[in-house]
């Protein structure tokens, strides 16, 4: 067998590539407790979610808004959140809004990754270096590249503006940096871990990983925030309008 | 048994948590649902939610008109929803959370639609898919 194999490759150009095939992430992915992937498989679950620790000027403040919101909760009323207000998520939370799905799309110079919630787009470069930050414009996604690291596809995401939520709400500066690491567990389950570094908010880089499970033939659906009938009244709680007849 | 139960709650506390889409539930009073039969004047197909503007007689006959939030279209469709499941005119009854301000405005649980099937609002809200 081995004999026949290497008479075929003989005669065949043979590509570096080839010998490592990089996996292909193009799909379209749901959160893996989300309604459409079923139930958590334990086999495939993801880690538990690293700690966050912030510097001691951030962690007040972030404290403060938290106990803030559980009073709201008690109340009965939702303090404003960007997403009520229909702002996008951006990088990196627009990887995990509730149960919306994410669809992948691979090419050899691009992974371009679209969240069916609020139709966000990314998009990360793998033929070229990552620039300067001084040079990239803070935005919602930042600039990201990525290349492969054997089965695994390391992204790197700079330029997300201090006013983009952060991952549970946390602050962050224009300096934070986020390193994605994609990786096929199984033909069908995805998981992201994200390490979020930030030299000035942080004592130490938070690590968290998302998981996703393959949705075959899913075609994700329109959202254009079109019609928010939630607003924010004079006292920054979230409201619903109702019609009047 | 029970610290079992609080292991398993505390790991999935340590879980990555997802954002909500939009806005939580904590203006709509989840502890109390109301039955409400009337005339849909509108339904919004929309996001980031979808509605059913409907028409509710009272006892004496007047017209009361009710806002009720839905899922998104995306959420929707997993209970079965379609854009064309109810149009102007059909007459439906909707199980709904109240707001808590108590304006006329809720929250959808389940619909019978004007065919009988009953719809909910989601995964997890009511109906099966």
């Amino acid at each position: 067998m081995k004999a026949i194999l290497c008479v075929v490759l003989a005669g065949a150009t043979l590509l570096p590539a080839q010998s490592t095939k990089t996996p292909d992430l193009t799909g379209v992915w749901s959160p893996f407790t989300g309604g459409r992937g079923g139930g958590s498989d334990p086999k495939i679950n993801p880690p538990a979610a690293g700690q966050l620790v912030l510097k001691p000027e951030y962690a007040k403040p972030y404290e403060a808004r938290r106990a803030a919101e559980a009073e709201a909760t008690k109340r009965g009323e939702q303090l404003a959140t960007s997403g009520a207000q229909c702002i996008p998520y951006g990088v990196p939370t627009m990887m995990s809004v509730a149960v919306y799905p994410v669809e992948m799309i691979q090419t050899a110079k691009q992974v371009t990754i679209i969240s069916e919630a609020f139709s966000e787009v990314r998009r990360v470069y793998l033929d070229r270096p990552q620039a300067p930050l001084e040079d990239v414009a803070p935005g919602y996604y930042g600039r990201s590249v990525g290349k492969w690291d054997g089965d695994t596809l390391v992204v790197d995401t700079i330029g997300i503006k201090p006013s983009v939520n952060g991952y549970r709400g946390m602050p962050h500066s224009e300096q934070m940096r986020i390193t994605e690491r994609f990786r096929l567990l199984t033909p069908d389950v995805m998981h992201d871990q994200i390490t979020i570094d930030d030299p000035v908010v942080l004592e130490k880089p938070m690590v968290y990983t998302l998981a996703y499970k393959r949705v075959p033939n899913y075609e994700m659906v329109e959202f254009v925030c079109d019609n928010n009938r939630e607003y924010v009244d004079e006292k920054g709680v979230v409201r619903m309008k109702v019609k009047e007849r | 048994m029970k610290s079992r139960l609080l292991n398993v709650l505390a790991a999935a506390i340590a879980l990555a948590i997802p954002v909500l889409a939009h806005h939580s539930f904590t203006m709509f009073d989840t502890t109390k649902q109301i039955t409400i039969t009337g005339t849909v004047s509108e339904f919004q197909w929309t996001n980031p939610h979808s509605y059913i503007e409907i028409d509710v007689p009272d006892e004496s006959g007047a017209l009361k008109h009710w806002s009720i939030e839905m899922g998104s279209p995306s959420i929707l469709q997993q209970s079965g929803w379609k854009f064309s499941s109810l149009k102007k005119g059909d007459k439906t009854t909707l199980v709904i959370n109240p707001l808590k301000t108590g304006l006329a405005g809720g929250f959808l649980n389940t619909a019978t639609l004007p065919n009988g099937k009953i719809l909910g609002n989601g995964p997890g809200r009511g109906p099966a898919k």
